[in-house]
């Protein structure tokens, strides 16, 4: 078999499988390991579709950001009463919902394979040369001025994003 | 050597749409269905940029660049509010007894 696609697969199997586990933990901290594998696993793929800058990208940011984020979160909504465990935080989900959840998905995840495999031979945007070089440069150049004002705009929506947040945050008296 | 077929990459997005979606209506605790929230995001990143693999001009990449930074922006703001309820109800579970929503 192909190196390419050998290990795309095994990218593949490692984000799929830690999707899985995410969905199959009651364990909050596992699910944030299992999130923590398969943002590794998607920046995996991105390399294998020719977005490296992408995938720096989402590594700096969901893995060295995002996680950090969540891990904070889970540390500041703990009730130490209520959790007489020390080593790990269970959470209770609701059982009865777990049939009409995962019937829910089950059911759009079919329903996706099946528009795909019968749309498949129509994507006229799939039908172009596909570029192996790297983006870096191209990236660059479209956000700084083909997109510059979406870009700024990206930027100044970052802003006032954290300062809400820092005052949201905050102790209200 | 040979590329990777545009499905495979679909597959794999549509697997990732559907088990955060499945994430999102399974789980009670509040950060659990922002993790839901965030895998469906990369679901649809990761089709936004295997598309954006034939296409020259990038639109696809850049698009996924903006993707990427309102998922963060909602990530901080979500989590602030959670911190609020946390100290407002004690407990952050969607439809338990002790919260009120």
């Amino acid at each position: 078999m192909n190196p390419m696609i050998v290990s795309f697969l095994v990218l593949a199997g490692l984000t799929s499988a830690s999707a899985l586990a995410m969905v199959w933990t009651k364990n909050l901290l596992h699910a944030a390991l299992a999130m923590f594998m398969c943002m590794l696993g998607l920046a995996g793929l991105y390399v294998m579709a020719y977005a490296d800058v992408m995938a720096v990208a989402h590594l700096l940011i969901y893995v060295g950001g995002v996680l950090i984020l969540i891990l904070f979160g889970i540390m500041l909504t703990q009730n130490p009463i209520a959790n007489v465990s020390e080593t790990q935080n269970d959470l209770w989900t609701k059982q009865s919902g777990r049939f009409w959840a995962l019937s829910i998905s089950l059911s759009i995840f079919l329903g996706l394979i099946v528009i795909l495999t019968r749309s498949m031979s129509s994507f006229s945007i799939a039908s172009g040369e596909i570029q192996r070089s790297s983006k870096l440069t191209h990236l660059g150049l479209a956000l700084l001025t083909e997109y510059s004002f979406a870009f700024e705009l990206a930027g100044v929506f970052l802003l006032i994003a954290l300062v809400g947040a820092t005052y949201i945050a905050k102790h209200h008296e | 050597m040979n590329d990777i077929p545009l499905s495979y990459f679909l597959i794999v997005s549509a697997l990732l749409f559907s088990l955060g979606l499945g994430i999102m209506l399974l789980k009670r605790n509040m950060i659990f269905v922002l993790m839901g929230i965030e895998l469906m995001l990369n679901a649809a990143n990761l089709n936004l940029i295997a598309f954006s693999r034939q296409d020259d001009q990038m639109q696809g990449m850049v698009f996924s660049v903006f993707v990427l930074v309102i998922g963060v922006c909602e990530m901080t703001i979500a989590l602030a509010i959670i911190l609020q309820v946390y100290r407002q109800f004690k407990n952050i579970d969607l439809g338990a007894e002790k919260s009120r929503f």
